[in-house]
This record gives C-alpha cells, structure tokens and sequence, in this order.
C-alpha cells in the first residue's frame, strides 16, 4: 500500500474560543492534487492552513505529511522545518526588501528540489514585469499578493498552501491567472490546498474539494458531485442559486425516480439519496433544472428578472408562494416582464433529484 | 519595583519627623505642588495647542522653521531655565548690565521685575515643556483629515467656529495626552523647585532623605505623590487609547495652509519668534553670555572629564535599554504568551514615577535585600555594587525610561504584520534568523531614534544622577545644579551650555521623527 501524500486525522482546530473545526479527517493520496476548501467566512478554514503550516499547534489528533508525523497532540515540528509554502491572503511581505528579493527570499531552499523555476519567466507569469525593483509599500494589494504567490512558489515547498489566492485580483486577470497557475501547479506537481469562497474557483481548479459548514468537513469529493450530489441540506444550500420547494416521492424503485409536486406536476429523473415512494421531503430546484417553454400549458407568474449577460435569471412565483429561478440564455428572443406568464416545460426531468 | 517597596513602608512605623510633617508641612507641601501644577498646566496648554495651531494651518513668514525650531525647547531642562531666568532678572544681572550699557548707570533694579519663587517655577517648567503638549497636538492636527473641515466650513461654520467646534475637539485625546505628560514632569520636577527653595513634595522627598536622613518619610511622602501621578498616568494612557482611534482616518487629505498677510502674519510671526526666543534662545544666550562673561570657570571645571561621564552614562544606559527592550519585545512577539506582555505592562510603570522617588526607593530596596542577604546567607554586602555606582545608576534610568525604549520598539514592532515573521519563518528561517534577516535591518532605524531620544531624557536628568551617583562623578546636570545650589550661578552656565548643546544636538537629529510621530 502506497503511503498518502497527506493524513490529517481526527483533528481539532481551534482558531478562537468560540470558532472550531472538530473532528476534520482529509487525506490527499497523491502527489500533485490540487485541493480546495470551501466555507463561509469566519468558519477556521485559514486556521487549518495555517496549523498545516505548523504556525499553529492542534490540541487534538494528527497531520502527516509523506507518512511523518508532523503535528499531533505531542508533537509539533517547527514551520521553518517542514519545507511547506503558505501564501497569506493580506499582505506578508518583507517591507524593507524590494519585489524582486522578497520574491528570492526562499529561493536558496531545496536546492535539489525535483522541480525548479525560471524566475524571470515566474515573473512574467505572474505579470509582475517592471515591479522587480519596487519596495512592497509601492505596489498594489493584488500585486502584493502575486508577489507573496511567487515568493511561495521559489521557495520550492512539499506542499503549497494558498489562502484566497485570488481575492485582490481583478476580474479580467484572475481568470488567466488561474489557468496559469493551475498548469504550473499540475506541470510541476505541487500538491496544493487552495483556501476560497469562490464555489467556481473552487470547482476549476480543484481535483477535490472540501465543503466546511458547522464546524466540521461536511464533504469532500469531486467538484462535480459537490455541485450536483450535496450530502446534506446545508451543502447544497451553502453551494447552490437553488431553492428547496415540498414534494412527494411517488416512484423510488425503479431506473428512474419520479416525484410530484402540487403545481409543477410530475418530475422525473434519479434521487441521489433515495427515500421509499410516499415520503415527503424538499427537492433541490437550480436555476438550470427547469426549461423554459412559452407553448406549454404549465405556466407561472415572473416576479423578477435579472440580466446577467450570458442569461437572464427569472424568478416565478408556485401559488404557495415558492420563488423559484430558471434561467434563459440571453439570446432569447422575447422577454417576459414582471406579473406576466412564464411557460416551464413538461413533464420536468432533472439528472440528479437532490432531496432531503 | 520602586512602587511595591514604596507602598511597603508606608505602612511601616512612622517617624516622628514625619508626625511633625504631617501636622505643619504636608498641606503646604501638597498646596504648592497643586499651585504649581495649575500654572504650569495653563501655561503649556496656551502655547502648545496655540503654537501648534498657527504651524498646521497656516503659512506665514518662517512657518518651516518653527515647525521644528520649537521643540528645541525639548533641549533646555527646566532647572537650567530656572537659572537664566534668575541670572537676567536678578539684581545686577544681565538686564541690569544691558540697561546700564545702553542707557548708562541707573536705579534700574527697582523696575526689573523679579522672577522668583513660585512664579519663577511655573514659567520655567512651562517654558521647557510646553513642547510635549506642542508636538502632540500637532501631530494630531496634522492626521486630522481635512474632510472634517471641509465638512465644517460646508455647514456654514467661520473660521473661529470651526476651530473650537470642531478642530479643537477632536484634538482633545492628543492635548490632554500631552497635558499629563507635563503634568507628570512637572510634579516629579525637582531641580526647579529646589532652586527657587519652594516645598513641594519632591523637595520634601529629597529633604527627608538628605537633611534628616529619614528614608521612611521620604517613603511616606512618595506614596502621596505617587497616587496624584497614577492617576494622572491612568488618565493619559486612557486618552492616549482614544487619540488612536481619532487618527485612523481613512479619507486622509492632506490639509491646505491658509496662507496669512498683513497685519495678522506679523502678529502670528511675532508669536512664535517670541515664543521660540523665550524657550530656547533666552536660556541658551544667557548660559552663552556668563560661559564666556566668566572664563576663570573654564579651569575650574574638568571638560573632559564632564563630557566623557555624561556622555559614557547616556550611550551606556541607552545601549542597555534599548537591547534589553529589543530582546523582550522579540521574545513577547514569538512567545505571544500573555504572562510576558502583563510583565511587560507592570514595569512599563515606571516612567510615571519621580526621579527623586524612585532613587529614594531604589536605595531602600537595595540597602534592604542587602541586609537581608547578609544576615540570612552571610553574603557580603551587595549595597556598594548598586548604591552610588555606575551600575546602580544604570539600573535606576532603565527602571525610570524602560516604558519610553520599551512602548517605542512595541509600536515600532507593530507596524510589522505579524504574517511577516510567519512568512519568514515558511520559508526556512528560524526565529533566530528571521530576527536578523527581517527584524533587525527593519527596525534598526527607529531603534536608534528611540536610542536619542532616551539620551536626551537621560540627559536632562537630574534626580537620580544625583542622589545615586558615586562619589565625585559629576555630570552636566549635577555639576550645574551643584554650582546653582552654591549661588554659583555663573559657574553653571558652562554644564548647563554643555548640556543644552549636546540635547540639542541630538534633537536636531531626531526632530524629523518627533514631528511626525511621537
């Protein structure tokens, strides 16, 4: 049996006395996986980094990195031993050095690191061309953080830890940023732990990803079934535009699944979680789960539209008052305004049911 | 330290001497120290906050000279002020000789008036401090965000109502800081009060010690006057906690000068040349006139020896403070244990505590854990190692100015993101190497302002040196207030000259970062 590359076992983190992740267990298999960890604000995810990293001890269970031990109840190697890289997401670099040195500051690390970088071509990269020679306190918040990145990345670590990597960035660049980054990252396999909240940050440039709720790792998985088969009512509503309306379950026995609902009629598809025919529980509708038919006899009322570039976002209005979103590629021809009748097509089949 | 072993013998036997004192003495002695205070306290208060006005917000003719020419005030002690105030006032003093030479011989010592006493005191001390209010204040002026007056001037307020509506106020944390530390000066003055032989507290202190020999009242008289400074001290840290607050504007513009003509530029002009020649040009002209007025003093006095003990005392004291400071605060911020910084918080107190109190408690202790030590464990005595020695003596500043090294290098260390050091430390490098890689070349600057600017307090200082200096070691300061106390006034203007020039100096140096931050 091959040896995981990293074992977090059992393992309290504590950030504040009031703010815990209990009981986390992650393991990362092999070598070169990008992971990524999804949470709301506030909820430890910059504490686990930050205890990987060793700046923080665990007061209970263990990390082990390679098949070492590396933090545990007992024992707790210091962070300048453990050879891992911690992007901090606010700006750490060394004010009295230039871009160019603090990027360099790590660099004499490893030297017979199975990978290494061109810096200049980091640099370019990175876009970070003509900054070499600015001192920190003259650069901006997202150029600071590609800096810190870089410096990460030099010092040639085990292990890389990002903590919202991307936040400062705009919006243009982070994209090609985050291709960039991802091909180094895969190329030069560097296991990384990605901390964000951004679900579709998470989802491209993860091979797995961690969904942190309620103090604890609620689910780790591929983004794809995180996306589509929540484990729980908090997930899919931590993740998803969705909204959760009443069903009833008529057929759970047979290849496909079938529900019922009071107005939207007869829905069919595959429960990822199955319940016995008769139950009552809350499907999971998404805004591109319902497909809009102007010639079809279900119609509901629209309260809202929403342009959002590549499609509108509609919200229709069930007599019980559910708001549900459906969206509609933005070359659509005509419009639909507010209080007029919007047509759902029939009978409704959505690829994975998502009850609970 | 100084504070436990203060509050110890106050509840030990009183002496009858201090029976005495309470019945007679201790009213007097507490009236003419709230007197004091109270002159000195509106003095500072109008000058500093009035001079610290016109340099924020107006230009006028040489405004970027007394921008920086005012805190050479910081450069002449009171008591040195204390001794050309009286050597120009007094009878056949130099107004006396400049009137004569002017306007030939005369009945000129009726008219000049004379600066003595009480009177004397509270201009001296307001003179030589009303820097503290002047560079606090201003430097809040300065962050203050020109929004707020924008805002003001929106709402329809004139110049004048801005100023106390709304300029004034959100300057109060500052002021007020400013106000305590002169408060605090001005109670632990002791040169000052006893050249002009008026009783105050610290006079007392001293007296008890020296003429009756009575350490226990000397005691006892400390713990009064120590509750007046705590609280004085609770006060200022507690107003010092808000003035952040009021500086942590965002919308930070820089504020346009009004520019002034005309009558009102002269009137402004005026008053800082008057206020600068007053606090700095007068004492020092005078110490000047007498140096050379009397030049027999030039061989009486050993130079060489003066320069080479005060000098040799600063850069000692301040090098012990400042690495013992460095090293806490690194140890406080990789520790980041709570036990440390609470030390750290106790015995930061000591620059709140009087120069006379703490060389009197300093000898208490120290003659006390002697005896103890030897009648316990047969040790020799330890009390010449630290009583009237260099050592001791070292001891007691960094007792009395580890607050200023120690909060100096703490808010030095705190510009610094904590994630700095965790960086450094991700990247391969241990404490010891982040200290040097990281820390040292990025603190060293303000490390050796904080270097000057406790030279220059240690300096000044008169107290300590003087109660435990070892026999025969004189400094600027002692051999000054020794030849002052002698009525040799114009043998102490050559100390007191040397005094002001080194000070100055050194302020010359630093003053860029008084303006700016302190």
């Amino acid at each position: 049996m091959s040896i995981n590359f990293l074992e977090i076992k059992n393992t309290t983190f504590v950030a504040s006395k009031l703010n815990k992740v209990l009981d986390f267990n992650l393991t990362i298999k092999n070598e070169g996986d990008i992971i990524c960890l999804l949470g709301p604000s506030g909820v430890g995810k910059t504490t686990i980094l930050r205890s990987i990293a060793g700046l923080q001890k665990i007061p209970k269970g263990s990390i082990s990195l390679k098949g070492k031990v590396i933090s545990s109840e007992k024992k707790h190697i210091e962070p300048e031993k453990r050879n891992i890289a911690l992007s901090f997401q606010d700006n750490s670099l060394f004010p009295h050095y230039s871009v160019l040195d603090n990027i360099n500051f790590g660099a004499k690390r490893n030297r017979n690191s199975k990978y290494n970088f061109d810096l200049k071509e980091l640099i370019k990269i990175l876009h970070l061309e003509g900054l070499e020679n600015k001192f920190p306190h003259q650069v901006s918040a997202g150029e600071a953080q590609r800096v810190s990145l870089a410096r990460s990345l030099m010092s040639k670590p085990d292990l890389l830890l990002l903590d919202e990597p991307f936040s400062n960035i705009d919006e243009s660049l982070k994209v090609e940023l985050q291709l960039n980054i991802k091909k180094i990252l895969k190329n030069k396999k560097i296991t990384t732990i990605m901390v964000t909240h951004d679900s579709y940050e998470a989802f491209y440039m993860a091979d797995y990803c961690g969904i942190i709720l309620n103090q604890g790792l609620q689910q780790y998985d591929e983004p794809y079934k995180i996306h589509h088969e929540p484990k729980s009512l908090d997930v899919a509503k931590f993740l998803n535009r969705g909204v959760f309306v009443n069903v009833k379950v008529v057929e759970s026995d047979c290849a496909v699944h079938s529900l019922i609902h009071p107005e939207l009629g007869e829905i069919k598809g595959k429960l990822v979680n199955n319940f016995p025919a008769g139950s009552d529980v809350k499907l999971l509708l998404q805004p591109e789960d319902l497909i809009h038919n102007d010639q079809s006899k279900l119609k509901l009322e629209v309260v809202d539209r929403k342009f959002r570039g590549t499609n509108f976002i509609y919200t229709l209005k069930t007599k019980n008052n559910d708001l549900i979103p459906v969206f509609v590629h933005s070359h659509h021809i005509h419009q639909h305004e507010v209080e007029e009748k919007f047509g759902i097509k029939t009978p409704i089949y959505i690829d994975h049911l998502v009850c609970f | 330290m100084p504070i436990l072993t203060v509050f110890a013998s106050f509840f030990s036997t009183t002496s009858e001497y201090y029976e005495l004192l309470k019945n007679t003495f201790l009213i007097k002695y507490i009236l003419n120290s709230a007197i004091i205070l109270t002159g000195v306290l509106a003095l500072t208060f109008l000058f500093g906050v009035l001079s610290a006005y016109f340099v924020s917000f107006y230009n006028f003719p040489g405004v970027n000279f007394f921008k920086w020419a005012l805190i050479l005030s910081f450069a002449v002690p009171a008591y040195i002020y204390a001794y050309s105030l009286t050597a120009f006032f007094e009878n056949f003093g130099t107004l006396f000789g400049l009137l004569t030479w002017l306007f030939g011989e005369g009945e000129y010592n009726k008219f000049i008036p004379k600066f003595d006493g009480m009177f004397g005191a509270i201009l001296s001390m307001s003179f030589s401090l009303f820097g503290y209010v002047y560079v606090l204040t201003r430097a809040s002026f300065y962050h203050q965000s020109n929004n707020l007056i924008e805002v003001s001037k929106n709402l329809g307020f004139s110049a004048k109502e801005s100023f106390f509506k709304i300029i004034l106020p959100s300057a109060r944390p500052a002021i007020v800081a400013g106000l305590s530390l002169v408060a605090m000066e001005c109670l632990s003055d002791f040169g000052t009060v006893s050249f002009f032989s008026v009783s105050t507290l610290t006079t007392g202190i001293y007296n008890s010690w020296l003429s009756f020999d009575d350490l226990n009242t000397a005691n006892q008289l400390s713990f009064v006057l120590l509750l007046i400074i705590l609280t004085l001290f609770f006060i200022e840290n507690y107003s010092r906690g808000g003035a952040k607050y009021h500086q942590s504007s965002q919308g930070f513009k820089k504020i346009p000068k009004i520019d002034l003509n005309g009558k009102k530029a002269l009137i402004v002009t005026i008053f800082c040349s008057f206020l600068f020649f007053i606090s700095f040009i007068f004492p020092t002209s005078q110490m000047a006139y007498w140096t050379f007025k009397f030049p027999k003093y030039f061989q009486d006095t050993n130079l060489w020896s003066l320069n080479f003990n005060t000098l040799i005392l600063v850069f000692l004291a301040s090098l012990v403070l400042v690495s013992f400071s460095f090293l806490i605060n690194f140890g406080n911020r990789i520790s980041k244990s709570k036990f440390l910084d609470n030390l750290s918080l106790f015995s930061i107190s000591g620059y709140a505590i009087p120069g006379v109190i703490l060389a009197v408690a300093f000898i208490t202790f120290f003659s006390w854990l002697s005896d103890f030590l030897t009648d316990f464990f047969g040790f020799i005595s330890i009390k010449k190692i630290f009583i009237g020695s260099v050592i001791g003596l070292i001891l007691a500043y960094f007792i009395r100015f580890y607050s200023l090294a120690f909060n100096g290098i703490k808010s030095s260390y705190l510009k610094m993101n904590q994630s700095i050091d965790e960086s450094s430390y991700l990247l391969g490098y241990s404490k010891f190497r982040t200290f040097r890689k990281i820390h040292f070349p990025y603190l060293k600057n303000s490390i050796f302002l904080i270097s000057i600017l406790i030279a220059i307090e240690i300096i000044k200082e008169l107290p300590i040196t003087l109660i435990l200096r070892p026999f025969n070691f004189e400094t600027f300061a002692t051999k000054a207030y020794a030849y002052a106390s002698q009525d040799l006034l114009e043998a102490a203007a050559l100390p007191s000259l040397f005094l002001i020039f080194w000070a100055g100096l050194l302020i010359f140096f630093t003053s860029k970062h008084i303006l700016s931050e302190k």
